[in-house]
């Protein structure tokens, strides 16, 4: 357990580093590097809140960048944004839609939340990137985006757990998240059912992505700044 | 029924139209929404642009509904962001969620309505500007002022929670200017500047972007002063230092001015100009020529020792094969220094004086080993190995001829001191007789005392000719090159006129006379003048006839020579009488001067010519006889 432990977070931290001179203009203090194996290295919480905002930030980046992609490439005239009406499997996640109702949500439980959203989305992440490959006329901005995002959202998940672990310990919940069923239409024969089950994706994927960013950064502000950014 | 029902409906349609033409009244025309936008995702307000309200009041309304309801609402405030826009509350307002807005417009004729907008409040986020932009020059000591600028957030925006986060950008520019500077500044609400231009009026605005929407609109423009960074103590120092430095530039101007001269002469040592012992170049242009040559010390001709000297310092005369002039004086050689170099033909064996084209002999160009050639010594300053050879072949020769050879013209010629230029392609022995015409020519300009030399040598060499010519070959080839030396002088010139004019001597075959023999008192004695392929062992028709001497007094007009008359010299008719000069005149002056008395004789030998010209001696050979 402490070895996979340390392994994750050390692992963690590699990965945080190399993405954080990935994003833009995110200004990152330097974060203190932990040598594998090193017994007493433990990463502040600032520096696990800094780390996971910095990659929400830019999984949220991406996903927009990919959805304008599409949506430019493959959407247009087609009027796909009036049926993506409420179609994200996500939904059924009791989110808090606005400002007040996310500083009413206790940080645990916000935690959780978005632990689940980042559950939710493993799924259709691995999906997306199959599926695109599989595309005629693979879009490249498209894939290398899809595959990048599926890898970062991986070690969110993985440090969000690391915070957890901090912020919780001991508290450990079942893994509660909403189950994907868009496979199908993904592979749909039909282009037009085929182009707007991607399109729905994107535009979820967009979305959540959004969430998990505001809500880190609600959180970090609120434990680490006192509310006080 | 329904045909009565659709052509009632038709005919109320029809009506309804034909009024509204009549009366230019019509349904409003589609509004279309403008755009959307939220300050600071809390709220957020949609702008739409009316149509054509058909000359009707209309009455705009806008109804939207939100992703997952059914139920339509209606804007909950028109009024707050101005006219034609509707106000979402924070009550009113849902985060990731889709609102399908549209709008209304409803006149007395009909209604219209616009496109269905689909707004999701996450991606319409667009702050005001920042705000409380202040700036403020700190001066840190011992180091540049910096331009030290702060700003607040817009006041409606939540960042302490984290709600939104904003990044910053700043610009700035002096006023003048045309094109802004652009600095990103991050998350933080501070910044400096550190590159500023001294004295000018700088303006500053920033701007601000949530960390996923849009930039808001600049701030109000700041400004700021920046001061000189000269300050009044930096100034007077300066012209202080200006003053002292004037004053300090003034003097030396003014020394240089008034010892000027000394100065230069101090740092700028003048070339020295060639001087010869005893010339006097006033004399020179005053047309004095027996003063000046008197003045070089040369008395008699033939050379006296002294004469000798000279002509070791300066002269340097080559000599070709042609030119065979048997050793003659012994008196002459010894102590001379002169070193020949007859076995270097190549005309760079660092005899300058040879080569230049202003040297006279420029038929310097050695002549080949041949010992019995008479090889005229190249340049004093050049001993080398041939020239030992030469000189013993000379000795040699000079033991077989009977005689001694006489070092012709060993002095080296310095270019300076012949500005006649010759063209090289001349005979090296007839290039040294001519030299010695040049020379003569030249008396009159600045050479005279090389020309003298010169002269003494040729007459040396004459001489030596002359004695033997009684000889065998060698004596035979060096009348030979007497002979055509005489034969070269042009039959209607003049033979060594001098010349005022240019110093050039132009390329033009000389003739040579030969000289009998010369005697102490400088008198030449002249031969008739033979023709060229006369044979070798000529002898002059007249040896004895033309033991005329006459001394030359004087040279007037350039190209007459004033000679002293003799009794030796009675047949010499026309020749002036003029009283013979001191001592010290110049050999050459003297022969000058015979020759010029030459010229004066009847112009039935057809000699006067101007410049360059030759006396045919012919006609003094008549004359004489």
């Amino acid at each position: 357990m402490d070895n996979k432990g340390w392994s994750l977070k050390g692992s963690l931290l590699l990965l945080l580093l190399l993405v954080s001179d990935l994003l833009l203009c995110q200004s990152v203090a330097s974060l203190p590097i932990c040598p594998s194996g090193a017994v007493n290295c433990q990463v502040s919480l600032r520096d696990l809140f800094d780390r996971a905002v910095i990659l929400s930030h830019y999984i949220h980046n991406l996903s927009s960048e990919m959805f304008n992609e599409f949506d430019k490439r493959y959407a247009q005239g087609r009027g796909f944004i009036t049926k993506a009406i409420n179609s994200c499997h996500t939904s059924s996640l009791s989110t808090p839609e606005d400002k007040e109702q996310a500083q009413q949500i206790h940080h645990e439980d916000l935690l959780n939340l978005i632990l689940r959203v980042l559950r939710s989305w493993n799924d259709p992440l691995y999906h997306l990137v199959t599926e695109v490959r599989g595309m005629q006329e693979a879009p490249d901005a498209i894939l290398s985006r899809a595959i990048e995002i599926e890898e970062q959202n991986r070690r969110l998940l993985e440090g969000m757990e690391k915070i957890v672990g901090q912020v919780h310990p001991g508290i450990r919940e079942n893994e509660v998240y909403s189950v994907w069923s868009g496979l199908p239409s993904l592979q749909m024969a039909d282009e037009d059912t085929r182009l707007f089950a991607f399109y729905n994706l994107l535009h979820c994927l967009r979305r959540d992505s959004h969430k998990i960013d505001n809500y880190l950064k609600l959180l970090k502000c609120r434990i680490v700044y006192d509310s006080n950014c | 029924m329904k045909e009565s029902v659709a052509s009632r409906t038709v005919f109320i349609l029809l009506l309804f139209l034909t009024t509204s033409l009549l009366n230019g009244q019509s349904p409003p025309g589609k509004p279309e929404i403008l755009k959307c936008r939220s300050p600071e995702k809390e709220t957020f307000t949609c702008w739409w642009k009316p149509g054509d309200d058909g000359g009707l009041p209309t009455n705009y309304t806008l109804t939207y509904h939100k992703e997952g309801e059914t139920l339509t609402h209606e804007c909950p405030d028109y009024i707050t962001s101005g006219p034609n826009s509707c106000y979402f509350n924070k009550k009113h307002t849902s985060i990731w969620t889709m609102y399908i807005i549209t709008i209304n417009a409803t006149n007395q004729m009909g209604s219209s309505s616009s496109d269905p907008r689909y707004v999701d409040v996450t991606y319409i986020v667009e702050p005001d500007p920042p705000v409380n932009l202040t700036l403020e020059l700190k001066q840190p000591e011992d180091k540049k002022p910096y331009l030290w600028m702060k700003w607040y957030p817009p006041t409606l925006v939540d960042v302490r929670s984290g709600w939104l986060t904003l990044q910053y950008e700043i610009r700035l520019k002096p006023k003048k200017a045309t094109e802004w500077e652009t600095h990103f500044a991050g998350q933080q609400t501070q910044f400096k500047i550190l590159s500023l231009y001294p004295g000018q009026k700088y303006l500053v605005q920033v701007r601000c972007k949530p960390d996923h929407g849009f930039w808001s609109e600049w701030s109000p423009e700041s400004s700021i002063q920046i001061p000189n960074d000269v300050t009044m103590k930096d100034t007077i120092v300066w012209i202080f230092v200006a003053v002292l430095s004037a004053v300090i530039c003034l003097i030396m101007v003014v020394a240089v001015a008034l010892k000027g001269h000394s100065m230069v002469t101090c740092i700028l040592p003048p070339v020295p100009g060639p001087k010869i012992k005893g010339f006097d170049t006033h004399l020179l242009e005053k047309g004095k020529s027996e003063e000046l040559l008197s003045a070089l010390g040369c008395q008699d001709f033939p050379p006296t020792s002294d004469c000798e000297d000279l002509l070791v310092e300066f002269l340097e005369v080559d000599d070709s094969e042609d030119q065979q002039l048997m050793p003659a004086h012994p008196k002459e050689h010894p102590g001379q220094e002169r070193k020949p170099t007859p076995l270097d033909p190549d005309s760079d064996s660092g005899r300058g004086s040879c080569d230049s084209p202003s040297l006279l002999s420029k038929k310097c160009e050695e002549a080949r080993a041949d010992p019995s050639a008479f090889n005229t010594p190249k340049s004093v300053e050049k001993p080398e190995n041939p020239q030992t050879n030469v000189t013993y072949t000379w000795g040699s020769r000079s033991t077989s001829s009977e005689g001694k050879i006489p070092y012709f013209a060993a002095g080296g010629f310095k270019s300076s001191t012949w500005p006649l230029p010759q063209p090289p392609s001349q005979h090296s022995p007839r290039s040294s007789y001519h030299n010695i015409a040049d020379v003569c020519k030249l008396n009159m300009g600045t050479a005279g005392a090389s020309a003298t030399l010169l002269d003494k040598t040729d007459t040396r060499a004459l001489r030596s000719s002359k004695t033997t010519e009684t000889g065998g070959e060698e004596k035979a080839a060096e009348q030979r090159e007497v002979e055509s030396f005489h034969s070269k002088t042009d039959q209607d010139t003049p033979w060594l006129l001098p010349q005022e004019k240019t110093p050039l001597i132009s390329v033009r075959p000389l003739d040579y006379v030969e000289i009998h023999k010369v005697n102490k008192d400088g008198a030449l004695s002249l031969l008739p003048k033979q023709k060229e392929n006369s044979g070798q062992a000529e002898k002059p028709s007249t040896p004895e006839a033309s033991k005329e001497y006459a001394k030359v007094s004087r040279v007037m007009d350039n190209n007459i020579l004033v000679l002293v008359q003799e009794p030796r010299a009675q047949n010499l008719a026309s020749f002036e009488e003029p009283a013979k000069e001191a001592a010290p005149s110049h050999q050459q002056n003297q022969a000058e001067e015979d020759l010029a008395s030459f010229t004066s004789a009847p112009s039935g030998c057809g000699l006067q010519r101007a410049g360059l010209d030759y006396l045919d001696p012919t006609c003094f050979m008549h004359s004489f006889q």
